[in-house]
């Protein structure tokens, strides 16, 4: 796992309130590399979210690009931590992520994927367009 | 009777460290003890399976498995209940078990905007299969029926499905109307009653109906189990769709006879604990002064809509007498996905998103609303919390 990403869960671990566990959530959103509205399309929305949530992965020079843009900031901010953990890595590393990390912030109340997961659902756009 | 909490064991859980709120009971509702305390004896004491065995354990069991339906035929004066899974599955059986039978090419089923798609994607598969034809009738921006558009749109059909309380407004409908109109002109009526039935004990055969479906579990009851409700005519009208054991009467190579009772539409070992633990719920029910109750829950929906609409947001929905206490609700400045999950952090349990009910938020204009709803246990208190936690959330996050 790269530096950023354990020092963010790290630090989703020490805070114990969930309601600052949110607060710091909603400021990862910033980390995040904007997909702009206009680009949004079919092919750039992740099933499973109740919000309008993009996404666009690609490789370039062997590294993973990721943007990703939402109108919910939870959700914003749950790219935010995707985009640390994968956009500027190298695909092997990507390859060998498992989205188990998630469970580290202390927000899923469910692991299950599912309708209401769009979370997971995120994660699997990225390995999917990694040719997983 | 006010409901005491006390009934209501998970009243007492702890959500993210914080008192549970529970305000999505038009999903679900809360169990008293006493049907949780049913079902566990069920098990414990005299699980067997029903209509089969003569042994003493299988006597109690069919006993109090028949018991729920002797209970559900007089809570509601209906002379037919047939167990489902709940109203999906009741609803599902009408198109299968009625619908096949008795409608032809050309028919014509009417429904409305404000259905859940548990009553509009059965009616659609039906019409794959039958080239029957499907209309709806529009809800008007006061968030109620058009009823000139229904009078206006009555040619030709055979069925109205109608729901009894809209799950995302409140509204409850005009079904007299409806109901009597129909009639008139020779068209039977499906009640889409699960938001219904939890508020007011109705009486099916009064209110003229055809069909009624209901779930359990929206009326404290367990999961798994609910039932449609169905006249004489009707019921001798149906055909089984499901067959297999227990809706038989012999059954040879050649071919079969089935039972001349609802277990004719009940293939297979039913729901009986599910059974056992409704009845225990409509037992409970029947010692609530459920109009009193009702009338309580919809003050508190109505102070909380207006509280909210203070606070900006806009309201879905408008709280007259029958309507149920269900609060529609959005903000511009706060996605309804992130407020469940703030009010989530506190200890609020609410729901956000279509609710089953596309075509009903596409009228409205919207992809989705946040929605409180109220249920017996609930206090103003509670509310008075709620509205509190959203202004609290509206500072941090609006
Ligand atoms: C109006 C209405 N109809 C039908 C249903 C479906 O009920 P069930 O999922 O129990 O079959 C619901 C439940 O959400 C409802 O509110």
């Amino acid at each position: 796992m790269n530096e950023a990403l354990e020092e963010i869960l790290d630090e989703f671990e020490e805070i114990e309130d969930r309601m600052e566990k949110f607060e710091f959530l909603h400021d990862l959103s910033d980390e995040l590399n904007q997909l702009p509205t206009e680009e949004w399309t079919d092919s750039t929305r992740i099933d499973g979210c109740q919000s309008e949530a993009h996404v666009k992965v690609w490789i370039d020079s062997g590294l993973v690009q990721f943007r990703g843009g939402a109108d919910a900031s939870i959700v914003a901010g749950l790219m935010g931590i995707i985009s640390i953990a994968v956009h500027g890595q190298t695909v092997e590393y990507v390859r060998a992520l498992q989205p188990e990390f998630l469970a580290r912030t202390g927000l899923l109340n469910s692991l299950t994927p599912s309708r209401s997961n769009g979370f997971r659902n995120i994660f699997s756009r990225v390995k999917i367009a990694i040719g997983e | 009777m006010v409901v005491p909490r006390t009934d209501f064991p998970i009243l007492n859980r702890e959500i993210h460290g914080k008192k549970l709120v529970y305000l999505d009971n038009a999903a679900t509702t809360q169990k008293p003890k006493v049907v949780i305390d049913a079902m566990n004896n069920y098990y414990e004491n005299y699980n067997s399976n029903v209509h089969r065995a003569v042994h003493l354990m299988a006597g109690e069991a069919t006993d109090s498995y028949e018991s729920c339906r002797t209970t559900l035929k007089n809570w509601f004066n209906a002379e037919r209940a047939i167990f489902t899974s709940g109203t999906t599955e009741a609803i599902n059986l009408a198109a299968h078990a009625w619908g096949k039978e008795n409608l032809r090419s050309g028919d014509v089923v009417l429904m409305t905007e404000m259905e859940h798609h548990s009553d509009i994607v059965p009616w659609q598969l039906l019409a794959d299969d039958l080239d029957i034809e499907l209309r709806y009738i529009p809800v008007k921006e006061d968030f109620t029926l058009d009823l000139e558009a229904f009078d206006a749109s009555l040619d030709g059909v055979k069925l109205v499905c109608i729901v009894h309380t809209s799950n995302v407004l409140g509204v409850r409908n005009p079904i007299e109307y409806v109901i009597e109109k129909s009639h008139s002109i020779g068209a039977k009526v499906l009640i889409d009653a699960a938001q219904g039935v939890p508020h007011k004990q109705i009486d099916f055969e009064k209110s003229g109906a055809d069909f009624m479906a209901m779930s359990a579990h929206k009326m404290m009851g367990p999961t798994g189990i609910g039932a449609l409700l169905v006249t004489e005519e009707i019921f001798q009208s149906m055909r089984p769709f499901m067959g297999g054991g227990d809706m038989i009467q012999t059954v040879t190579l050649k071919g079969s006879t089935y039972q001349d009772n609802e277990h004719k539409f009940e293939a297979g070992t039913p729901k009986i604990a599910e059974a056992i633990g409704w009845k225990a719920a409509l037992d409970y029910m029947a010692n609530i002064d459920l109009e009193a109750e009702h009338s309580r829950l919809v003050e508190i929906a109505k102070w909380t809509s207006s509280q909210l609409e203070d606070l900006g947001a806009t309201i879905y929905g408008r709280y007259s007498e029958q309507d149920a206490a269900v609060v529609s609700f959005l903000f511009d400045n706060l996605h309804p996905e992130d407020l469940a999950h703030y009010l989530d952090a506190m200890g609020f349990a609410i729901r956000t998103g279509h609710h089953c009910a596309q075509p009903l938020l596409e009228r409205l204009g919207v992809k989705g609303t946040a929605r409180a709803s109220f249920y017996l246990y609930n206090t103003m208190e509670e509310a008075v919390e709620f509205i509190e936690a959203v202004k609290y959330v509206l500072e941090k996050f609006g």
